[in-house]
């Protein structure tokens, strides 16, 4: 085997790198750009669509969710379910669900004595609701519901102020029965909430579940069951043991499939993760190339000398990637500790209050918490060195193909 | 024995619209240990025939053997090898690797042949003594002198323990005294080592060292006569 | 051709592989812009366009605050005849009133909580394409039919049809119990899903009627020939406006800030993406100059000892750059208006974009719509930061020593 030892393959490579110190920091100074452009991206990128999934799946549906199988496409009265029977409570105790909790959740119309809107009335259990999906620290007057039967109303910040409404005030909430009979109850808002998005200020108003039961005459049923775990990456480990507990006559889904715009927003970011990497890697391949190609070209004799001395073609080749790998090496050690150093210092939260209306739009908060993920960093890294090498092979073959006594008498 | 059997080569060149003939139907053989210097103006052939003997030029017909190795059936990796292992070559500038020290060049040639690190050190300091080199081991080709430069690619050439140097104008850059003992050295080292030196070189001084002179002229051989070797001492 | 071009020219070829690699970085970089530059803009359009099109017209006239706090107190007084005086003075018949309420919406099985708006049916169709989207039944004949026109979607949820009855329960504009009956006499179909689930309107007469309103409404609605004339138009109407000073005049983006923040957030974050590949184009370029410079640091030596100037040398490594760039934008432009062009015929799709785009009220193909601008835009940004990487390499030759330079290698 002639093949140079790594140790000595490598210091050659270093020394040639060196060389030529201008073109090689030039390069340097392009891949790191790139590398800290692909991670740096792809942290805002994951922020955004993480925050997005955060807020869509807390903000109410739960990672996973029992309903009516007619509930999602009409969410009436009339499709509601049993509370949860002794299977399924035994199902809920396996120890990947971290809380669940019942809810009614019917359209309804909300009046002061100044105006009138249309809400989504939901019954909540409070301290199940809490550890589901309501951040009790987001009440910023008043305070939460207190139990199942609590008479109280609490109300959005936005909502409240459609209404020219207040604490302690009165307010009428109008919903039917399930057999079409307008059910209405005056109620006393004991609790005003802020949320991230201002769109569910205006949407959501909560009260007691049995006393919304009892408004509805739904006797103990409800309109659907919201299930969380630690993470919603996860549901498909555990959801289906749920669904068999449930049984045929509800449907129960991942949150992935209750609101398909989250689930393809987490699909859409992953191909677009790996589109910007690809697309970064491209204009840098240009020129890596072109360093490689020049690199060769500059060294043609030296390159005859080796083959004389007895290098194989193959070592000569080996050589090239050689340099070429330490290159991309060096250049995603200084772009990754660059993407680092700026994704660290910015996690306390961008703020983007400027667009937050745009921002809203897609389901986003003001505030951007770039989110640097492990696998997102392996992904671009291997992508680098793995594109990187297989487009170094051109001009390495190139050079391991030069005819030695033409590459020996080149000026 | 003979050491280098040629039968018969023949090659040529396309420049331009021309077609050069470089070997014309040319068969000779060398004894091993022998030293020979192939002489001719520049387009008479020697370097072709010099590098045809190395395995770094293939003739377009013709046979050629180093030692056991039927060279003209050997494809490029075996050539490499036989290049590596039987072979050491001299040109006559850039003979160095640059970003190599002069100690470097000596062991790349080991590493590549991938004997251990400290037959390697040993042999290097050793053979760079016997070129005269000794304390200049850690400079790069860039801090040496044409002659010293010269030495270390001698040293890098019989390092490996070759049984045939080729040379190609090893002195065309080097003054005169340089040259004589870049050629004293040539001498030295196939006396005491048996290494069969070709040389190819239309420098009078180098000529003077040969055993053998061998003329060449549009690619063939038009004379080949034995001479009197000047003595070397020690 | 001058001989600094001619020599400039020369000199890129003496390097083929290199200047194509170049050329190539540039061209790619010239694709990637020119087809996202299209679809951006092309989407931007659309966006504006569907949302503003179907529901909320380029500008409309509030009651100050209405806009904040849309409250059915903030109303206009006398909104018909203001519309119609708005109508004759613009002289434009894309101008529309309407009110807005709040009602619990009943058929016989269902009630919805609903935003009621009431329409001019003479002039709705002019600014609001959901008229137009009408499957079943037809618009009102008049404006003081007791009919209601909904969505399909919202039509399926209450479970009715043409002809049904559906019970309106809400507050009228004193506070007071509002209460009337409507039959289902259109239902449209705009593919937006929000819309169809939510959307129900009255004619005006009957809507004011049901709901006290005595005259008034909530805005008046005003279509511009063209976005692009959107300020003139707004112009003249605030001068309509100057007798009653508490009403305003606003345009889309201050009605649908979101929208417009929507494009600056996607606008600012294409554009960092943009910057990254240009400046991996300029990096490119510069190498390459710095490059030719060097190697040619004794030719150039000897030129200076001819008594050529360094600003000469200077502006012919310009030249190569200006040349080898134009080449970069003449390649990356026709490559990039083809594949735009086929893609704005076929359109272009990518898994999970449908979802997103039913958000910003666009079809779930998307085809990018080339122009001036967006073929030019980004291939002209990269051709100009290629120069500016230039810059470094030609001032490196005012340093040079005539002598040391041509006794480099």
């Amino acid at each position: 085997m002639n093949i140079l030892p790594l140790k000595a393959m490598f210091m050659l490579a270093w020394r040639n790198l060196w060389r030529n110190h201008r073109r090689t920091t030039i390069m340097l100074a392009a891949i790191t750009v790139g590398v800290w452009a692909m991670i740096f991206m792809t942290a805002l990128m994951r922020g955004m669509v993480d925050d997005m999934l955060l807020n869509g799946i807390r903000s109410l549906p739960g990672e996973v969710q029992i309903h009516h199988p007619a509930y999602r496409d009409d969410p009436s009265i009339n499709n509601s379910i049993a509370a949860p029977d002794e299977e399924l409570l035994k199902a809920l105790q396996i120890p990947q669900v971290t809380a669940w909790t019942s809810r009614v959740r019917v359209p309804a119309v909300i009046s002061s004595e100044r105006d009138t809107r249309g809400v989504v009335l939901l019954g909540i259990e409070p301290d199940s609701e809490v550890q589901v999906s309501f951040d009790a620290d987001t009440i910023y007057e008043g305070r939460f519901l207190e139990d199942s039967s609590d008479r109280g109303l609490v109300i959005g910040a936005k909502m409240a102020d459609h209404l020219e409404t207040d604490l302690g005030k009165r307010v009428v909430v109008m919903s039917q029965d399930p057999d079409n009979n307008i059910a209405d109850r005056g109620f006393r808002i004991v609790g005003i909430y802020k949320a991230k998005l201002a769109s569910l200020e205006e949407t959501y108003i909560y009260a007691g579940r049995d006393t919304v039961q009892k408004l509805l005459k739904l006797g103990d049923n409800v309109s659907e069951i919201a299930i969380t775990s630690e993470d919603y990456r996860n549901v498909d480990n555990w959801y289906p043991r749920i669904k068999q507990a449930a049984g045929e006559g509800v449907e129960t889904l991942p949150w992935y499939e209750v609101d398909t715009y989250l689930g393809s927003m987490l699909a859409m970011m992953d191909g677009f993760v790996l589109v910007w990497i690809i697309i970064v890697f491209l204009a840098l391949s240009f020129g890596l190339v072109n360093t490689l190609v020049m690199a060769v070209f500059e060294r043609v004799r030296e390159i005859g000398l080796m083959q004389a001395l007895g290098m194989r073609p193959s070592t000569i080749l080996y050589q090239i990637l050689m340099e070429s790998l330490l290159l991309l090496l060096i250049g995603l050690l200084l772009g990754n500790i660059l993407a680092v150093g700026t994704v660290i210092p910015l996690q306390a939260g961008i703020d983007i209050s400027i667009v937050a209306e745009g921002m809203e739009m897609m389901g986003t908060s003001s505030m951007l918490y770039p989110a640097l993920k492990l696998n997102d960093m392996i992904m671009a890294n291997v992508i680098v060195i793995v594109l990187g090498l297989l487009t170094s092979i051109l001009p390495a073959w190139r050079a391991a193909s030069y005819d030695p006594i033409e590459a020996l008498n080149k000026t | 024995m003979s050491s280098i059997v040629c039968k018969d080569l023949c090659k040529t060149f396309q420049q331009g619209e021309e077609i050069i003939t470089g070997l014309d139907h040319v068969s000779i053989e060398i004894d091993a240990g022998d030293f020979v210097c192939l002489s001719g103006p520049s387009g008479s052939g020697k370097t072709t025939l010099l590098n045809a003997m190395g395995g770094l030029d293939t003739p377009d017909s013709g046979r050629i053997r180093v030692g056991n190795t039927q060279v003209d059936e050997l494809g490029k990796g075996p050539l490499a090898d036989m290049r590596l292992h039987k072979i050491g070559f001299v040109f006559q500038a850039y003979n160095l690797i640059p970003v190599l020290t002069a100690r470097e060049n000596v062991e790349f040639v080991m590493q590549v042949r991938g004997e251990p690190a400290q037959e390697r050190s040993q042999r290097s300091h050793q053979i760079l003594k016997e070129v005269g080199l000794e304390g200049m081991e850690d400079r790069r080709p860039a801090q040496l002198s044409g002659g010293q430069q010269q030495r270390v690619a001698v040293a890098r050439a019989i390092v490996s323990k070759p049984t045939l140097v080729l040379a190609d104008e090893p002195t065309a850059n080097l003054d005169s005294v340089t040259a004589g003992q870049l050629m004293d050295l040539f001498v030295e080292l196939n006396q005491n080592h048996n290494i069969t030196f070709v040389i190819a070189t239309h420098d009078t001084r180098v000529m003077a060292y040969a055993r053998r002179l061998i003329k060449m002229r549009d690619g063939k051989i038009i004379s080949d006569e034995k001479q009197q070797q000047p003595q070397i001492e020690d | 051709m001058t001989i600094t071009l001619r020599m400039a020219w020369r000199n890129l070829w003496r390097h083929k592989r290199r200047t194509w690699l170049t050329v190539g970085a540039m061209v790619f970089s010239n694709l990637i812009l020119v087809f996202s530059i299209s679809l951006q803009l092309g989407s931007y359009r659309m966006m504006i366009d569907n949302t503003l099109k179907s529901y909320t017209g380029h500008m409309q006239i509030q009651r100050e605050g209405y806009n904040d706090e849309p409250k059915m107190r903030s109303s206009i007084d006398a909104i018909i005849p203001l519309a119609d005086k708005v109508r004759k003075q613009l002289g434009s018949d894309t101008v529309a009133a309407r009110g807005v309420a709040f009602a619990m919406t009943s058929s016989e099985e269902r009630s919805y909580g609903l935003q009621i708006v009431g329409v001019e049916p003479e002039f709705e169709p002019n600014v609001s394409t959901l008229p137009g989207l009408i499957t079943k039944g037809s618009y009102f004949e008049h404006s003081n039919a007791e009919e209601i026109i909904i969505g399909s979607v919202l039509a399926r949820n209450l479970r009715v049809g043409i002809g049904d009855e559906l019970t309106l329960l809400g507050s009228g504009h004193d506070g007071s119990f509002a209460a009337g009956i409507a039959i289902v006499g259109g239902i449209f179909e705009s593919g937006i899903a929000e819309i169809d689930r939510s959307m129900a309107q009255l004619p005006i007469g009957y809507f004011q009627n049901l709901f006290g309103m005595d005259g008034r409404g909530h805005n008046i609605v005003i279509n511009a020939p063209e976005l692009s004339q959107l300020s003139s138009v707004q112009h003249a109407v605030n001068n309509i406006l100057t007798a009653n000073d508490r009403l305003v005049v606003l345009d889309w983006e201050q009605l649908q800030p979101g929208l417009k923040q929507a494009i600056q957030a996607d606008f600012t974050s294409a554009w960092f993406m943009y910057g990254v590949l240009i400046v991996l184009v300029a990096f490119s370029v510069l190498n390459t100059q710095l490059m030719s410079v060097l190697e040619r640091t004794r030719e150039f030596g000897v030129m200076m000892a001819l008594g050529v100037k360094p600003a000469r040398l200077g502006s012919l490594v310009i030249t190569e750059t200006f040349v080898m760039s134009g080449l970069g934008l003449a390649i990356g432009a026709v490559l990039g208006i083809a594949m735009t062009y086929y893609l704005s015929i076929v359109g272009f799709s990518y898994p999970g974009m449908d979802q997103m785009a039913e958000r910003f009220n666009l079809p779930d193909r998307m085809y990018p719509s080339l122009s001036l601008l967006s073929i030019m835009l980004g291939p002209s940004i990269v051709f100009l930061f290629s120069l500016l990487a230039s810059i470094y390499p030609a001032i490196r030759l005012f340093f040079l020593q005539p002598v040391a330079a041509m006794r480099a290698v």
